[in-house]
């Protein structure tokens, strides 16, 4: 596999030309090279060549914030802790909710989308900035709402609610950054005050402090990345670098006339395979909402409920090598 | 062609039974307690007793894969691109999966073993595939029968191309066959999943996963498809995709047969005994790494204390709080408990499970028996939470709420989505109470009873009061060192069941062997 020319954008979304599509890739490549340089294990896929061995392992988690079920007293209750919060909403995976008049649920939308390639559009056309922002939130967006003193507002007022059509993730650390640079320090071996080589998920949070260690995701991406830094490989991230919806299981959802839930699922950018946005709806002409779908015999009531079973996924990019690392102690 | 019954009524008579009494490329049926023997079925035998699409699609056409990979080769053969069994999983579980591969513990059995799933629908699976290896013998088969509902329960002994019918689900809930063959596991005729619920303790799933290095290596299983291709989220799919909409489906179908008789239930014993006593169990665990414990906060199951899942998911009571314990509380005991791991076989190790704290609860299997009763109609909200608010802080294993067993009325009928069952048991109870001693379950139940319909407020106040009081005691050593009594009691209880197939399913302890039991005041009982 040759050196990587550029980074491209998530789920390969269309540049007008090649000055946008270079400054994306430059962008990722100031996340991505001070890390391949601080890091013996972590590479540049566009400074280094990728061996035909390499292997590409998704890495897949749970939407639902792992993090509210410890706190959890009841599953309505985490349902509508984690619906009333896109701060709560901490896997890289955010969602909203649209109800009728009536209060049911017409519409949940989910999102993997980084702040980054706003800000990107932001830097290089505000025009398709507040155009997408039409498209996805409605033709009532005013530009400065998005862009105030010469800086993208992430947290602006068409993204900061539960309700609605959300945008792109604004949790704080929900940013393909935090996800760059948890696999780049997560390359790092580590052992405890006893010695012992520290190799579960959540003890290796803890011990390289990469996150947050009852989240569902930084434990996964950490586990995968140092498994395979243990084995003396090195590894990145694959190519679109970034974040992706990996589906909604729909076993146990009952639709009102019996059709197969899974049909009302829509990816709205990025293609099957790179998902970046996703609705759940239900055609007008079916005379039912998504309220009226049971999910295990309970009517959806919450956005959360879908988020219980969304996946979303990370896929790394594994070189074997023949590093031989040394475990360091834990840092916290 | 037949062979003499093996005395044997469990799970490994399939195990046992001889070479000789199996032909290649047949298939049998020996559903213990109904057959005598194992006998060979005649095509018109199998056609009329099995519809599952295992058996139409590959055993009636005279297929006869020998090895779980087989299995699903011959499904892609037999069935176009586009059919939904060409669709499935596979997972990966075992209780010693999360023990890192060493010197020193390359020897430990982990029990590794592999679900292979097809068919993805509304309903879940339509064939689940159990094997230790994908290409060799000793397949266990289950396939939802089209016809008559349920599941049909086949197996394989050894590398033979023989397969064994063992029984259907409606097997598991009646004489002769209940408990009996593969329904010493399967009480009422599920797929199971011992753990059910995040973070599915034993199984490769997104909160542990299963690392290559810990796979046989003779022959080698790290590249091999199941492997590679196995789910990511592992065992979230397993619940979410696979095993709830499963039991639900059984459940649902069993329901719609017990009252398809004009809504008369001969037996609702059958269906109380999942109501009040604990048949079954599913396991739980904290969400905290045994191995991050220290210096934080361990979350310790809600199930452990109060069947909240049944009481507030179920029934609107009183939801409980999160109960934790430090993590410097929790490691202390580990030390003073000599808490630790063994296989049974020579391995052992200091510290807990996997993740902390590891424990039964009531099985999801009896919780959907109860919602189906109460949606029926065959139950009513406020029979249901007497029954479940006896002897509440005990959530499973309560011989105080299963001694109410004796009340159950011996017929029911079901009309309209109502039934009298509800006020006839509830009844009865409280008139048996008056001839009880103090104390007595029947007492118990009888004082929550005579609240009537107002009974929300009353309830949940003694919810409150318990949970406040097992909040208080988890915040001391000598607190918590008692609830690990009283865990290490069920946990032995659940060593005697079928489903505790390695001694590595629990951590063991230097607390002595003992019946416990919990009070409403949080405190423990022993004997």
């Amino acid at each position: 596999m040759p050196v990587l020319d550029r980074f491209d954008t998530p789920a390969r979304l269309p540049e007008p030309d090649d000055a946008g599509r270079d400054a994306w890739s430059a962008r990722v490549a100031g996340l991505v090279a001070p890390l391949a340089a601080r890091f013996t294990q972590f590479f540049d896929p566009t400074a280094t060549d990728v061996s035909a061995d390499a292997v590409a392992p998704p890495i897949v988690w749970n939407a639902f914030p792992a993090t509210l079920l410890q706190s959890a007293t009841s599953q309505e209750q985490r349902w509508r802790t984690a619906d009333a919060s896109r701060h709560r909403q901490d896997e890289y995976c955010e969602w909203s909710v649209e109800r009728d008049g009536a209060g049911t649920v017409t519409r949940v939308t989910f999102t993997t989308e980084v702040p980054e390639y706003y800000e990107h559009l932001a830097a290089q056309d505000p025009d398709r900035l507040l155009a997408l922002y039409r498209e996805l939130v409605g033709p009532h967006v005013q530009p400065d709402e998005l862009i105030v003193g010469g800086r993208y507002v992430r947290e602006n007022v068409h993204n900061r609610s539960t309700e609605g059509r959300l945008v792109h993730l604004v949790q704080r650390n929900n940013t393909l950054g935090a996800a760059i640079v948890l696999a780049a320090e997560a390359t790092v071996l580590r052992h405890d005050a006893a010695g012992e080589p520290v190799t579960t998920a959540q003890a290796l949070v803890r011990c390289g402090g990469l996150g947050e260690p009852l989240r569902n995701s930084d434990p996964q991406i950490a586990a995968a990345t140092n498994d395979a830094a243990a084995t003396g490989a090195e590894v990145s991230l694959l190519d679109p670098m970034g974040l992706y919806l990996d589906g909604l299981l729909t076993a146990g959802m009952r639709t009102p006339d019996g059709e197969d839930p899974a049909t009302f699922w829509t990816i709205e950018r990025g293609d099957a395979e790179h998902a970046l946005r996703a609705g759940y709806a239900v055609p007008p002409e079916r005379g039912y909402a998504v309220g009226d779908i049971t999910l295990d015999g309970r009517p959806i009531r919450f956005g959360a409920q879908l988020a219980d079973r969304v996946g979303v996924r990370l896929t790394a990019l594994v070189d074997p090598a023949g590093h031989r690392p040394v475990r360091l102690p834990c840092v916290a | 062609m037949g062979s003499p019954a093996p005395t044997d009524t469990s799970c490994a008579a399939f195990r046992r039974l001889p070479s000789e009494a199996l032909r290649p490329g047949a298939v049998h049926r020996f559903v213990v307690g109904e057959d005598d023997a194992v006998r060979v079925l005649t095509g018109e035998e199998a056609a009329a007793e099995l519809a599952d699409p295992f058996a139409t699609l590959l055993l009636l056409r005279g297929v006869f894969p020998r090895t779980a990979g087989e299995v699903l080769d011959e499904l892609d053969r037999a069935t176009p691109a586009d059919d939904p069994l060409r669709q499935g999983f596979f997972f990966l579980v075992g209780e010693g999966s999360q023990i890192p591969m060493s010197a020193a513990t390359a020897s430990v059995d982990r029990r590794l073993r592999f679900l292979a799933t097809r068919g993805a629908g509304p309903d879940g699976a339509e064939v689940l595939i159990s094997a230790f290896h994908p290409d060799e013998g000793d397949v266990e088969l289950m396939a939802w029968d089209q016809r008559t509902g349920g599941f049909n329960y086949f197996q394989t002994v050894g590398a033979t191309s023989a397969w064994v019918f063992a029984g259907n689900s409606r097997h598991a809930l009646r004489a002769p066959t209940q408990g009996k063959g593969p329904f010493e596991s399967h009480l009422s005729g599920n797929f199971v999943m011992k753990e059910l619920r995040f973070p599915w303790l034993h199984w490769h799933s997104q909160a542990a996963n299963v690392l290559p290095s810990v796979l046989p290596r003779d022959p080698p299983l790290a590249d091999h498809p199941w492997v590679t291709g196995r789910d990511p989220r592992g065992a979230l799919t397993c619940e979410v995709a696979v095993a709830k909409p499963g039991i639900l489906r059984w459940t649902r179908t069993r329901f719609q047969q017990l009252l398809a008789d004009g809504g008369v239930v001969e037996d609702p014993a059958r269906v109380m005994v999942q109501v009040l006593g604990t048949p079954s169990v599913n396991l739980i665990s904290s969400q905290t790494e045994s191995r991050a414990a220290a210096g934080g906060v361990v979350d310790l199951p809600q199930t452990f204390f109060v069947d909240s899942e049944g009481l507030t998911e179920v029934l609107g009571l009183q939801e409980p709080p999160p109960f934790t314990v430090s993590g410097d509380l929790y490691t202390a005991n580990l030390a003073s408990f000599r808490v630790r791991l063994t296989d049974g076989r020579g391995f052992e190790r200091a510290g807990d499970t996997h993740f902390a704290f590891a424990v039964p609860e009531r099985a999801f299997e009896d919780r959907a028996v109860l919602e189906e009763a109460l949606r029926t109609g065959l139950l009513t909200r406020r029979l249901a939470a007497c029954l479940l608010m006896t002897d509440f802080p005990n959530p499973v294993f309560s011989a105080r709420r299963e001694a109410l067993l004796a009340h159950v009325p011996a017929r029911a009928v079901v009309t309209e989505g109502a039934s009298s069952f509800s006020q006839e048991m509830g009844d009865a109870v409280a008139a048996a109470a008056e001839g009880t001693p103090a104390g007595s379950p029947e007492r118990e139940f009888a004082a929550r009873w005579a609240l009537g319909e107002d009974f929300q407020a009353s309830f949940d106040a003694e919810l409150q009061d318990y949970y406040g009081a097992v909040t208080a005691r988890l915040a001391t050593q000598d607190g918590y060192d008692d609830v690990v009594r009283l865990a290490e009691s069920r946990r032995a209880r659940v060593r005697t069941m079928p489903i505790s197939e390695t001694p590595l399913l629990f951590a063991r302890t230097d607390v002595p062997p003992g019946d416990r039991t919990m009070r409403a005041d949080a405190t423990i009982v022993e004997g």
